[in-house]
This record gives C-alpha cells, sequence and structure tokens, in this order.
C-alpha cells in the first residue's frame, strides 16, 4: 500500500515537473547553478585562484592598516590592481566555458519556456519576409495551409518591410506546417497549436547554423528560396510568482546564483 | 446525552457566529441587480408581449412597483440615493456637474483626482515631492459599509458614485464616475486622412489627421496629460498602421504588440504603456482598435484608453488587485465608469451598426463578469449593476418614436428592436438568478429612473437672459468658450447650470453674490418658479416644465445648500439643452433636438420612475431609492442609520 503510495506521489512530481514551467525553472536553475560551480572548479587553477584572492585580501587589509602611511598604501592599491587582473585572468578561461555552456543551454530552454504555443480558435500573423526591395515578388508569395488552420483575414502586403502578414487561425491543437509557396518552390514552417510544455520556433530563417541558432530551432530555409524569413507571433510564456508573471529568465538566473552560492560553500570550490 | 451535547455545542456555535457578526441574521442571501434606466412602461409592455418571461414570473410570483427616484432624476444623484438612504442634502450629490460657487470652476461631481501638492522643477521637466490622489465626494456611509461593520460579506460589482471606491472589506469594482487614462469620462480619438473632416477635439472624443504614405500610417496613440512635463503636454506613444495596397485589411503594431483587422472589425483589447519619465514614470492603458475603412479614405477608431485592470493607474476595485483577478479569469475589460462610446455615435465616428456592436460588448464583458461571479455567491449581499439599458435607451429610442426630431426611417426599419434586445438580454441574466432562489434569499431587480423621450431642448440659461434675470457684459454676447464667461456677475441674479439645477446668485456663497439670503432669495425663487411653469412651446403649446422642486423643501442633511436653490422638472419630452447645462447661451430658448441621444430622464422626477421587483412581496405601495439601503440591511436584522430617510420596503407603513 505504502509502495503504491509512493508510486503515485512520485507519479504525480514527474507530471507536475513536466507540465509547471516554474517547477522546470526551479530544478533547472539549481542543477545548472551548481554544474556551473563544479565546472569552473574543473577547468580552473583552484590553487592559484585561491593564492591570488588571499594576496588580494592581504594587500586590502594593508590599506586599513597602514591608512597613515601613504608609501605602503599606495603600494597596496597597486598590489591590489596587479592581483585583481591576475585574478581575472586565471577565470577568464574557465568562465569561457561556463559562458558558452550556459548561452548554448538557455537557447535551449528558452525554446521551450520563452514562448507558449497557439490557442485553438484564437487568431495569430504569419509574416514572411522578402530579402531585399523586391516588392513585386510579395505579391507571388502564396500559403498553403493544412484543413485544422484557415486564414481568418486577407493578407496584408506591406511594401516598406519587404513582407506578407497573414492572420490564421487553428481550430484544434497540433503540430502542423504551413506551406510558402514562392517562384515555383515551397517550404514549410511548424505550427503548434495547444496548451502544453513543448519546443517552438518562433522563426525560420535562411543562411548558416550560427546565423539562426540563437533565433531559429528549424532547418534553414532552402538556399534559393525567394524568402528570408517566416515567423509566428507566439504569446509570451510567463512564469507565475505571487501572482506576477515574468519571463523565465529572471527567476532562472537568481536562483541559479543562488544554487551556485550555496554550491560553492558546501564544494569547497573558489571562484 | 450525546446528542444533547451535541445540540448543546452546535447552538453556541451558532450564538457565537452571530455574536462574531454584531448580531446580523447569518446564511441570509440578498442578490440586488441594479439596471440602470430599466423603464417600468417599457418593462410592462415587454412583459405583456412575452419577451420578457423571467420578468413576468418574478413579478406574477413576487412584487412589481414603481420606484420613486432621486431629485433629479439623474444615475450619479439616484445610485447614492440608493448607496446611502439619504437624498442629495445628505450625499451632497447634485448632478453629474457641480461648480465651485468661488470662481466657477467646473468639475466631475462625484470625484476629484489631483495631481501632487509639490513639485520639484528641473528643466523641462517636473519631480512630483509626494504623491497625487483620487478622492471620494460622495458623502454618507455606503450600505455595504455597514454591512462590513456587521460581518455581513457582500460583492457590489460597478455601482455608480464609487470612483475611487471607498474601503471595504468584500469585492468591489468602481463604475460610472471611474475616468478613462485621460481623466475624462471617455475620449476616443478618430484617425482619418480625410482633410474635409471636422478636425480637433469634439465632445467625447478627437478626430487626428493622418498621412497614408507607402500604405502606411505613422501616428501617436494619445494618452494621460504629462504631469512630469512642464506645461504638462499630453503623453504620446507612437503606433504604425499598414493598408494593403488593394484589400480592404490593415496591420497594427503598437509596441511589441501587432494585429490584422479587416474593415469593419474591432480588435480585442490592446495594452498600451505610456512613457512619462524614462526609468521612472510610466502608466499602463488598454484600448480597442475599429478599422472603419482603409480605401479610398483611411478611418480608424481608437477608444478612449482604458485604465487597465491589470495594473490599474488609479484605485477601481476592492481589494486593490481584484481588478487584476477578475481580468485573469475574463479578460480585460472596459474600467471607464460610462463604457458605451455614445458620443462616438453623436459625432458620427461610429453609425448605428458600429455603435451597437460596441455597446453589445459592454454588456457582454458585464455578463461575463456576472457568469464568474454569480456562481461564487454564497453568503450576504450580491450586488450587480448592468448600464445597457440606460445608455442605449439614451440612444435608440428615436428609432421607437417618429416624433423625434433624430427618427429616421430607415433606420428604424433596421434596428428598431435593437433597444427590445438588450431588455430581453437582462431577461436572460434574470433566468440565471432565479433557480438559485430558495427560502433565504432575497432578490431585488431595481432600477434607479425611468426614460422618456428627448425631442425638444430647453435653454434655461437663455430664458433666463432673456428674462432678465442673467446680464452679460456691455459689448459681449452671451455664448463664449468658457462657462459664465462673459456674465456680468453684479446683474446677474440667477443662473442654470447642470442638467436640473437652477441657482440663485447668492451673497456669501458665490463669488460675486448679489441676492440676499432669506427672505429676498426666496421671493426670487418663487417668481422665477412661476413664470418658468407657465412657459409653452410655441411649437404645439405644450407645457415644456411641469414642476420646480426648491432645494429647501426637497433636501434634508448638511449638504442640502451648496447645491442648487431649485431643481427644473422638465415635462415629458423636454430636457435642459446640452449647451445650458455646461453655462452656455444658444439664440434659441427652445430648439429641436436631433441628436441621436434621443431619450432621456433628467426631467420632472414624477414622470420617470424606476422599478422595483422582487420575489418577497413589497409592502410599501411607493418605495423610494431610499428605501432600498435601509431594505438590505434589515434583511440582515440591522437596524438603519439616523441619517437614512427611508424603511424597508417590506415594512407596512
Amino acid at each position: 500500500m505504502a509502495v503504491a503510495r509512493h508510486g503515485a506521489a512520485s507519479a504525480a512530481f514527474k507530471l507536475f515537473l513536466l507540465t509547471s514551467p516554474l517547477a522546470i525553472v526551479v530544478v533547472l536553475s539549481l542543477g545548472v547553478g551548481s554544474l556551473m560551480v563544479v565546472l569552473f572548479g574543473y577547468t580552473s587553477d583552484q590553487k592559484a585562484i585561491a593564492i591570488t584572492k588571499d594576496q588580494v585580501k592581504a594587500h586590502l587589509l594593508a590599506v586599513r592598516l597602514y591608512r597613515d602611511q601613504i608609501p605602503v598604501v599606495m603600494g597596496s592599491y597597486g598590489k591590489v590592481l596587479r592581483g585583481t587582473g591576475r585574478y581575472l585572468k586565471l577565470t577568464f578561461k574557465p568562465l569561457l566555458y561556463v559562458i558558452i555552456l550556459i548561452t548554448l543551454l538557455m537557447v535551449q530552454v528558452d525554446r521551450y519556456l520563452g514562448a507558449a504555443p497557439l490557442l485553438p480558435n484564437l487568431p495569430f500573423l504569419l509574416t514572411v519576409h522578402l530579402p531585399g526591395q523586391t516588392s513585386d515578388a510579395l505579391n507571388e508569395v502564396t500559403l498553403v495551409l493544412p484543413p485544422e488552420i484557415a486564414m481568418t483575414a486577407p493578407p496584408v502586403h506591406i511594401l516598406a518591410e519587404n513582407a506578407i502578414v497573414w492572420r490564421l487561425v487553428g481550430s484544434k491543437e497540433g503540430s502542423y506546417e504551413v506551406k510558402i509557396a514562392a517562384a515555383g518552390q515551397s517550404a514549410a514552417k511548424a505550427v503548434r497549436v495547444g496548451n502544453d510544455l513543448t519546443r517552438i520556433s518562433t522563426v525560420r530563417l535562411r543562411g548558416p547554423f550560427w546565423e539562426r541558432m540563437f533565433s531559429s530551432a528549424e532547418p534553414a530555409l532552402p538556399e534559393n528560396f525567394p524568402v528570408e524569413s517566416v515567423s509566428i507571433n507566439y504569446p509570451n510564456r510567463d512564469i507565475e510568482i505571487a501572482g506576477h508573471g515574468m519571463n523565465w529568465i529572471w527567476p532562472f538566473f537568481i536562483l541559479s546564483m543562488v544554487a551556485g552560492f550555496i554550491f560553492m560553500k558546501i564544494s569547497g570550490i573558489r571562484i | 446525552m450525546c446528542l444533547l451535547a451535541l445540540c448543546a455545542a452546535g447552538l453556541s456555535l451558532l450564538i457565537s457566529c452571530q455574536h462574531a457578526r454584531g448580531g446580523a441574521v447569518r446564511f441570509r442571501k440578498v442578490i440586488v441587480l441594479g439596471v440602470d434606466g430599466l423603464d417600468p412602461d417599457l418593462l410592462t409592455n415587454f412583459m405583456a408581449e412575452g419577451r420578457m418571461p423571467n420578468f413576468a414570473r418574478l413579478a406574477a410570483q413576487g412584487s412589481f412597483r414603481r420606484l420613486t427616484t432621486s431629485i433629479p432624476p439623474q444615475s450619479p444623484v439616484a445610485w447614492s440615493n440608493l448607496i446611502t438612504g439619504m437624498n442629495s442634502g445628505g450625499h451632497g450629490i447634485f448632478d453629474f456637474i457641480h461648480r465651485d460657487p468661488k470662481n466657477f470652476q467646473l468639475y466631475f461631481s462625484t470625484s476629484r483626482v489631483e495631481g501632487p501638492k509639490h513639485n520639484f522643477h528641473l528643466g523641462s521637466w517636473v519631480i512630483p515631492l509626494g504623491s497625487g490622489s483620487a478622492e471620494q465626494l460622495r458623502h454618507g456611509k455606503a450600505f455595504w459599509e455597514i454591512l462590513d461593520e456587521h460581518s455581513v460579506p457582500n460583492y457590489v460589482y460597478r455601482i455608480p458614485a464609487n470612483f475611487p471606491p471607498i474601503t471595504a472589506k468584500g469585492k468591489t469594482l468602481s463604475g460610472m464616475g471611474t475616468p478613462d487614462l485621460r481623466g475624462t469620462y471617455g475620449t476616443f480619438t478618430f484617425y482619418t486622412d480625410d482633410p474635409t473632416a471636422s478636425l480637433g477635439e469634439v465632445e467625447g472624443g478627437e478626430t487626428v489627421l493622418v498621412e497614408v504614405k507607402n500604405n502606411r500610417v505613422v501616428t501617436n496613440l494619445i494618452g494621460p496629460d504629462n504631469t512630469f512635463r512642464k506645461n504638462s503636454p499630453p503623453s504620446a506613444e507612437p503606433f504604425t498602421v499598414d493598408v494593403d495596397p488593394l484589400e480592404p485589411v490593415a496591420r497594427i503594431a503598437v509596441q511589441e504588440q501587432q494585429f490584422v483587422l479587416k474593415e469593419g472589425e474591432w480588435s480585442g483589447w490592446v495594452s498600451v504603456e505610456f512613457q512619462l519619465m524614462p526609468l521612472i514614470g510610466s502608466v499602463k492603458g488598454i484600448c480597442r482598435f475599429y478599422l472603419k475603412q482603409t480605401h479610398p479614405r483611411f478611418q480608424l477608431y481608437v477608444s478612449p484608453i482604458n485604465i487597465d485592470p491589470r495594473n490599474p493607474a488609479l484605485p477601481i476595485s476592492t481589494p486593490s488587485n481584484y481588478s487584476s483577478d477578475l481580468a485573469k479569469q475574463i479578460g480585460e475589460f472596459y474600467t471607464q465608469g460610462i463604457a458605451e462610446d455614445t458620443k462616438a455615435l453623436t459625432a458620427g465616428v461610429l453609425d448605428d451598426k458600429e455603435y451597437l456592436e460596441q455597446t453589445h460588448s459592454v454588456l457582454a464583458e458585464h455578463r461575463r463578469a456576472f457568469d464568474v461571479e454569480f456562481p461564487k455567491f454564497h453568503d450576504g449581499v450580491f450586488f450587480f449593476y448592468f448600464s445597457s439599458l440606460d445608455l442605449n435607451a439614451h440612444m435608440l429610442w428615436r428609432l421607437t418614436d417618429p416624433q423625434s426630431p433624430a427618427y429616421d426611417a430607415a433606420l428604424a426599419a433596421r434596428y428598431r428592436s435593437s433597444l427590445e434586445e438588450f431588455y430581453e438580454q437582462i431577461d436572460q441574466v434574470l433566468g440565471e438568478v432565479m433557480p438559485k432562489i430558495d427560502d433565504n434569499t432575497t432578490l431585488l431587480v431595481l432600477s434607479d429612473h425611468g426614460f422618456a423621450p428627448y425631442r425638444r431642448s430647453f435653454n434655461l440659461n437663455t430664458w433666463l437672459l432673456n428674462n432678465g434675470y442673467i446680464a452679460v457684459k456691455e459689448g459681449a454676447g452671451g455664448d463664449a468658450s468658457e462657462p459664465f464667461a462673459n456674465l456680468d456677475w453684479s446683474r446677474t441674479r440667477a443662473y442654470g447650470l447642470g442638467l436640473n439645477g437652477l441657482y440663485l446668485n447668492m451673497r456669501g456663497r458665490e463669488h460675486e453674490g448679489i441676492v440676499e439670503p432669506g427672505p429676498q432669495a426666496d421671493a426670487l425663487l418663487r417668481e422665477i418658479r412661476e413664470k418658468l411653469l407657465e412657459v409653452r412651446d410655441p411649437k404645439d403649446g405644450s407645457r415644456v416644465i411641469t414642476r420646480i422642486d426648491l432645494a429647501s423643501e426637497v433636501y434634508q442633511g448638511p449638504y442640502a445648500r451648496t447645491g442648487p436653490d431649485a431643481l427644473v422638472g422638465y415635462n415629458r419630452g423636454y430636457r435642459a439643452g446640452w449647451k445650458t447645462i455646461l453655462g452656455a447661451f444658444p439664440a434659441e430658448v427652445l430648439e429641436d433636438n436631433t441628436n441621436p441621444w434621443s431619450g432621456d430622464h433628467c426631467i420632472d422626477f414624477t414622470k420617470v420612475p424606476g422599478v422595483l421587483l422582487s420575489n418577497r412581496r413589497i409592502e410599501a405601495q411607493a418605495p423610494a431609492l431610499t428605501d432600498i439601503a435601509p431594505t438590505i440591511l434589515s434583511e440582515f436584522g440591522i437596524a438603519k442609520t439616523k441619517d437614512m430617510m427611508g424603511q424597508s420596503v417590506f415594512q407596512s407603513r
């Protein structure tokens, strides 16, 4: 009986984790905060950092103790500055590893927590941008919609932005593809309608991977396809904390710093 | 033995609960549906026609009475009577508009919003040293304050004359009297590229000329006056409209939001944040867009910028987060007191079809709020206010009145039944309430006044001028942009202000008063009253004014002498003219009212009673608005306060 109860509680907790963005942010922040400290510890010269920090502290102490002896104070300030420079040099490489890892991680997490899927029966906008000033080509771009997605207004051709905007609406939950046809070719844009926590790509772009990696979660548009980008105005996903909605990045930033600080004290890693 | 002990414990618990409420009766429910402008004659007709089955059932099973309205029968006055159980002498609200007798500054009667008293000037910036304030000007205790004192739970939705909402334990949302973000009763903006359009400010709105360049319009939403800047210029936030070159459709981009509208479509609520001072001061509002036309002329209507219920710039609810909680449940909603944009219809910016769409959306919001809140009600008092019948009777009366100068046969053929449809919707709401009525529930359905046609305008100030009671400065005409600007106060004995107010230029009260209080004032009032009652309409010989009530005879309480000295009661079909109510002097004393605002109630109070229906037998044969607060209190065993004039309508008199 107890085992069954434990199993049910465990399943409920897993479900909570899977469905609650706040729970995900909390768990992720704690894990990432600790991981940052571990990574820093492994990639840094801990002994040298410890010596440098101790030396800087000693020189700061000298400034306080000998404040009536100007030459000593000035000399100590110089050593503090040199020590700080040495500290920055020692932490540059490990911080770089941490920053690269965190950035890549945040980009991926933002795909899930940055935007919410489109709600059924609520209109959304799909915008196609064409490169350069090829306003004639605007008239040649058309959409092919799946049966679950409908167009609720004629497209707006915006010459000033070389863009076309369609107002669409999804009738039921699901993952769909809208085909954009132009100049005899076509490409698809993923559309997610629903209320779940899922990976969302707000835009599909042309160009090499490193130009797209921060903003798009979809493959590049075909190279010779006459469309520069296809975007959807997914609603922002807010994390509710004490009745206030906010982007996930704020609680993540604070909680991961707190977790990192605590883990640093526990593990003895010096930063 | 055990059973006996259990009973004793239960009894003691009941007594202690009773005690906790200060003696009030527990587990009683009072539901009040306050339907502004519900007219007894129309209701009787619609019930007879079978269009309002729930009202008919309630009238048959319980009681249906005409409810004596306030003097004058204006909504802020009438609802204040209901709220406090006192008349204007007690609560101090006499009209929509009051004046400061010392300088003739006009102000909204029910509330005052002021900026900080002290500021620090830094170049073109103004740094406030303190915060501003919003003050409610209605006096007297509201019935829900007394309920709070006796721990009776209560909910009060959009009752008029409660802005800013008074401190309350229960949930309240302010109603009529709540300003828009610009501090007005509602100012729409109309954007057009039509150079022949009349530009600038109109009553309740503003027309802005825009340029459509490369199918794009770049213009500004106009926000509240920026008190952080010298001379407080209006704040503005840019927005862009991209019009399709061929199709009647446009994309509108406001801050980070964008949406597409077809011609003839309304947007949902759009949030806009007005930056007043970088990093320090900003206010949030919400507005709706209506794309009236794209080609050949660009025409875009933007609703008044409402206070954002999720981030209210001024207090609009108790507790303060209630407006936000409600918005989470039903979406954003109109927070301005008078949400129906009658001014846009009057200005011709919206036509009848568009106005009806807008006003239906207002009622839909109220019904969504009702559907969310009513199921939560289990104990105490539930008050819910509906504005739709009042505003739409004002605007749609002409469609059923061939004698109205604003009657249009084609429009009437199309929209004649529109007002009935609003009545039917209120009947549907009652249909949702009726099944919840049990033996412990008292239901009151009431209105503050009825309705009458408004065909002819009587310009009281012009009449006073023509009859020698008002004198203008030599060489000046009577009319001016400022109220009473050209008056020679040293020779003016009386003036009209507001919809029913007649004031004497009283020595010691008005800045340059010349009429001595006492016998001289009384004689002058009697003289004017006799003359006004004799006024006949040259068009058909009808009496224009059927009664004049003297403040000294009809008002009791500490504020009885702070308002008008007499209240002009117009005959059905007549009302004070649009300009005279603000202190102007049109050429004619009587003129046709061609305004779509074609129904009214600001007349002789005996001609526009409201309604009172209940599931219980109403003993009072002539109940009045001032009886409602004592009635509600009485249902919980709470004695009325000594200031309250009325008594429970369920008591025989």
